[in-house]
């Protein structure tokens, strides 16, 4: 596709089309669920997680239509101060994150490379500067820009800042210290702080501090129910797989509705249907479980089904555990606007999973690993090596050591999470059937 | 004026004679591991074939290909990026996209409406979507490189093959062969993934017809109708054979280089005419 | 490309570049002095001079293998900071009495992670460097050179006084001058030295006292004067990029023709085309110099716009004839800068040449053969 110039009302038609195809396809998602006869409660959480998506992706499209005020964000600069400024958003790196498995997605990865981004650039990065370049990501009335964890992400936003379309459209982007004492806390809630003045300014919406502890306040709820479903996950037999959990838990409290009533909700439900299963030493339908694995990434989005379920039926191989699944995140104090920016601060910068690995040093990819090995009783660590995480895959020697300490197998496999034809699905199979085999699993 | 062009690549060498913009003869050699001694072989082989007595009969010539350093007896060397360029559109003036397949590498140039390139890319880093990629998949399944081109015309049902790497690819036509896949429908898939390949570099210089395929592989019509398929644009048929493109480009530019020489020894001459009078 | 220039102080400058631990850091070790080994320009060395140490700046010249880094790095990971920790694992390295690692970008910080698991260096510290050009990230970068003054000062038993500083900052700013001065002989029509022979006299700036390398810098410029210039080059090409400092590299390109009049590289102008000022107080003015002032590179979010009229100066100031842009693989800054690049400059209506590379010369052939077509279709 053609990057030429293109007028606002060019891009505002384009984006609008592949963003309502987006839509649709979560759509017809939704739909096939609703199809299904007698749907478990964990189908159900499925179903309102989409729900919960597709409100936020029509809020999004209303006031693109309507000339309304939104922003585009990340799960990482404080979705609680958005919501509690009622300002719809979404993500730039939405696709690859949430609509990966979209059958669209291959031909827009060509398109990647066809402008000359190759398989050398995290995909996850050359899908929303496509999408920037070939006028079709929506653009908002204002940005909150990304600088960490990984050099691709101020790299998106340099180039989302050269095009032309995009020129007068305001941007803050909170600088990260790469530190993560006290210094760096305060540092970067101070850059919070002033990220909040810009959204005022920009979008003409108002932070209210009584919202935002309200917020704040559901989301410390939404968390703790998180920690009480994650200790459910350490039953043997684990009672959920990789069909429903950390993905969906990161999705709903991070993605959509940070602080929402919904997802407190959502997760009560989730709790509900954990606790069922462990009182009857159940785990995912149909699978006895023989290998419990931590997968220490996102799941492998642009071909997940061609994986995932092969590991259970298969192998027995349970996921128990994930990188988003594993969140500690703080509880915000909201006794004061210095310690809510505080909590936001710490939560945005050292808790939220993978910026907690990968923006600063790498003492969380040993210490995050020895913890979930002990807490969920893992039998064996993949590492999947995406292609993206550079400075991840700088520390797999790091993480092999602390698997030996531990004295679990470790597997790097090398991938890329959204594009099948990096390492092709059959390819990874074959790698961890033979790790399997070799250590002894199963 | 006879001129030649002298294109060694890593798996052949040619040679190409011009004379007053007409080729008068041709050769295609084996490459052997000296660039010197496969130029030179090349180069005899072509004379003889115009029915010259020696190499002296050639006014000027130019070397290229990734050999083209050791061409001892080339006036100069140019990259096979401008003479493949250059040859192309010599044969076919509508020629505007060049997709050239040669042993070791692959690229992809785009013209203006005198050959001059305007961008191009390469592949010269892996065996993907070079002639290495087709000898490796003819030995894995027993064919020679005519049989397996033949053999990808008759895909009905070309398999998937996702590898981007060749020697992976490898393995999964093993695999499809042990799962009982139809020959001829793995060759045709090989062939789509190579034209994925080539049509992912294409895009990157941008599409603009004419296109022309170019190089050792031009000859495999599988891979012409593949490629076709993938552009959504027909790759034209040239008129001589797409192997000696860049020998042709070559002498070209040996040709106007000697015409240069002339003008700049006639406007020495009469300068010095001058003087003297 | 053939320069009658005749130079013991370039000759010297060659040496050093073309070793990795040269003669000067050895005598400097011997008679009692420390060396601190640090990645990137955005590592204030002042501060290791006002400290009495000698700034090393880290490179893995020479490297022949990443045969014991692998096992921590990967195959995704960069060339430059793989062959790096290979020598520091072969013991290249030992010599160094401290180290410091930015977060220059994903693939070098993580050798502060791995070296400290695998060696024994006595004072390895990160240095956080803010991605935006603000004055909160002034500040930031002030506390973060306050911090690292005390920890010198601490572990190496110095004191760091305002007033070395300045006088570091002084003999750092003359080492700057000299090199533009250096840079200025390049503008011309025939300029008396190569872009390769340039690079081997700011790569070698990096690995000796600056009183020393000031020193030769201006024999050099004495030796320059006068000099023949260099008339049988095709076109004048300003080189963009990362880390490259090796000069067969910029040889490949000039043996096509390709004359390298001038660069914006991390081994060329952003090190020295701006002074730290002199003025106020010496650890804010570092801090201003590092986070406004200078020219940054890509991984500095939000000055784009910046380095492309930089590199336009450059352009009509050294008269260039096409730019080159390379990087090393797997770098995603340089990757999508040159995507920035590519579309800036073709707007311009200048040439533009995007090379891939590894940090260890390889592949010369098809370096040239892309060079060359390059020279071709800018008519050269």
């Amino acid at each position: 596709m053609d990057t030429k110039e293109m007028t606002k009302e060019e891009v505002l038609e384009r984006s609008l089309a592949r963003y309502k195809k987006e839509r649709d396809w979560f759509k017809f998602l939704l739909d096939t669920l609703h199809m299904i006869p007698e749907p478990t409660e964990e189908d159900k959480l499925q179903m309102k997680l989409l729900d919960i998506l597709l409100n936020s992706k029509e809020l999004v499209i209303d006031a693109a239509v309507n000339g309304k005020p939104f922003i585009a964000g990340y799960f990482c600069n404080a979705p609680e101060i958005f919501n509690a400024m009622k300002l719809p958003w979404y993500m730039l790196m939405e696709t690859p994150f949430l609509a990966a498995s979209a059958p669209y997605l291959a031909e827009d990865i060509k398109g990647t490379e066809e402008i000359g981004l190759g398989s050398d650039l995290c995909t996850a990065i050359r899908l929303p500067i496509y999408y920037i370049e070939t006028g079709q990501m929506p653009i908002p009335t204002a940005v909150l820009g990304l600088l960490y964890p990984c050099d691709g992400a101020p790299m998106l936003h340099q180039v989302m800042t050269h095009n032309k379309a995009w020129l007068d459209v305001p941007v803050y982007c909170a600088d990260p210290p790469y530190t993560s004492d006290q210094r760096a806390i305060n540092y970067f809630a101070d850059e919070l702080r002033r990220m909040v003045e810009f959204l005022e300014k920009h979008t003409g919406h108002t932070l209210d501090m009584k919202r935002l502890v309200e917020v704040c306040e559901e989301s410390n709820r939404t968390y703790a129910l998180w920690q009480e479903y994650n200790e459910l996950r350490r039953a043997v037999p684990c009672p959920h797989g990789w069909g429903i959990g950390g993905a969906q838990a990161f999705a709903v409290s991070q993605c959509f509705v940070a602080g929402d009533p919904r997802c407190t909700d959502w997760f009560r439900q989730l709790v509900k249907c954990a606790e069922i299963n462990v009182a009857a030493k159940k785990g995912p339908p149909g699978v006895k479980e023989r290998i419990r694995y931590l997968w220490f990434d996102i799941m492998p989005y642009g071909w997940v089904f061609e994986l995932m379920p092969w590991l259970e039926t298969e192998w027995g191989a349970v996921l128990v555990m994930d990188m988003f699944g594993n969140f500690p995140y703080t509880l915000i104090d909201t006794s004061s606007e210095k310690t809510i920016f505080e909590g936001l601060a710490k939560r945005n910068l050292i808790d939220a999973p993978m910026i907690r690995q990968a923006r600063g040093t790498a003492e969380n990819f040993s210490a995050d690993i020895r913890r979930m090995v002990k807490d969920y009783k893992i039998d064996c660590v993949i590492w999947p090596g995406h292609m993206g995480h550079k400075d991840g895959s700088a520390a797999a020697g790091i993480m092999r050591e602390t698997c030996r300490e531990l004295g679990v197998p470790f597997l790097h496999i090398g991938l890329d999470l959204f594009d099948r034809s990096y390492t092709t699905p059959d390819e990874v199979k074959d790698r961890i059937s033979k790790f399997f085999t070799a250590m002894g699993l199963g | 004026m006879i001129v030649g062009g002298c294109d060694i690549g890593s798996a052949t060498g040619k040679a190409v004679v011009m004379k007053d913009g007409q080729i008068i003869s041709y050769s295609i050699v084996a490459s052997t591991t000296k660039p010197e001694l496969t130029s030179r072989m090349a180069m005899d082989e072509a004379i003889a074939k115009a029915g010259l007595r020696s190499i002296e009969d050639l006014a000027y010539i130019v070397g290229t290909g990734y050999g083209r350093l050791k061409v001892p007896f080339a006036n100069e060397n140019i990259s096979e990026i401008t003479c493949h360029g250059r040859g192309a559109q010599w044969m076919v003036p509508s020629v505007r996209t060049v997709v050239d397949i040669g042993g070791q590498d692959c690229k992809v140039m785009s013209l203006n409406d005198k050959g001059k390139v305007l961008e191009f890319v390469m592949n010269d880093r892996c065996a993907a979507g070079t002639g290495r990629f087709f000898e490796a998949m003819a030995r894995v399944l027993g064919l020679t490189l005519g049989e397996l081109s033949e053999l990808a015309l008759k895909g009905k049902n070309p398999a998937l093959i996702t590898s981007q790497c060749s020697v992976f690819a490898e393995s999964e036509v093993v695999t499809l062969v042990n799962e009982g896949k139809e020959l001829a429908d793995i060759v045709a898939g090989l062939h789509n993934s190579i034209a994925g390949r080539l049509n992912s570099m294409v895009r990157k210089v941008g599409l603009v017809k004419d296109v022309a395929l170019t190089g050792g592989c031009a000859k495999n019509a599988g891979l012409a109708k593949a490629l076709s398929a993938q552009l959504k644009v027909d790759v034209i048929k040239l008129p001589h054979d797409p192997q000696i493109t860049g020998a042709i480009g070559a002498a070209l530019i040996a040709a106007e280089k000697a015409a240069e020489r002339g003008r700049a020894q006639e406007a020495a001459t009469s300068t010095l005419r001058g003087k003297e009078a | 490309m053939e320069t009658g220039l005749k130079s013991k102080a370039l000759e010297q400058f060659q040496e050093v570049t073309a070793t990795l631990i040269n003669p000067s850091v050895r005598q400097w070790k011997d008679q009692g002095g420390k060396v601190i080994g640090y990645f990137c320009t955005h590592v204030p060395d002042e501060i290791f001079t006002a400290a009495g140490m000698l700034p090393f700046r880290m490179r893995a010249t020479g490297s022949d293998g990443t045969e014991l880094s692998d096992a921590f790095y990967s195959s995704i990971n960069c060339s430059f900071p793989r062959h790096c920790f290979n020598m520091a694992l072969r013991g290249e390295f030992d010599l160094l009495d401290g180290l410091i690692v930015p977060n220059s970008c994903d693939h070098i910080r993580r050798i502060y992670d791995n070296w400290k698991s695998q060696l024994q260096t006595g004072f390895v510290e990160v240095f956080s460097l803010p991605k935006k050009t603000g004055e909160p990230q002034v500040g930031w970068y002030r506390d973060e050179l306050l911090l690292l003054r005390g920890k010198l000062e601490k572990h190496f038993g110095v004191k760091i006084t305002d007033e070395k500083l300045r006088s570091a900052i002084k003999l750092h700013n003359e080492n700057r001058r000299l090199l533009r001065r250096l840079y200025e002989f390049r503008k011309a029509d025939h300029p008396p030295i190569t872009g390769a022979q340039v690079l081997a006299v700011v790569v070698a700036g990096t690995a000796m006292p600056r009183d020393q390398y000031n020193a030769l810098l201006k024999e050099l410029l004495k030796d320059l004067e006068g000099a023949e210039g260099i008339k049988d080059y095709r076109a004048r090409i300003m080189v963009v990029g990362g880390i490259l400092d090796d000069p067969e590299y910029i040889e490949i390109i000039e043996g096509q023709g390709g004359l390298v009049v001038t660069d914006f590289l991390c081994f060329g102008t952003r090190l020295f085309w701006v002074d730290v000022p002199e003025k106020g107080d010496p650890i804010e003015a570092i801090a201003r110099y590092q986070v406004q002032l200078r020219p940054t590179c890509p991984r500095t979010y939000g000055d784009q716009p910046r380095r492309i009229k930089f590199i336009k100066d450059m352009i009509r100031d050294f008269k260039v004839d096409g730019v080159i842009g390379e990087r090393l693989l797997f770098c995603d800054p340089w990757v999508v800068e040159h995507y920035m690049n590519d579309l800036d400059l073709k707007e311009a209506g200048v040439p533009f040449l995007k090379l891939d590379r590894e940090y260890i010369l390889s592949g010369k052939g098809q370096i040239r053969t892309r060079v060359q077509a390059f020279l071709e279709m800018m008519g050269r």
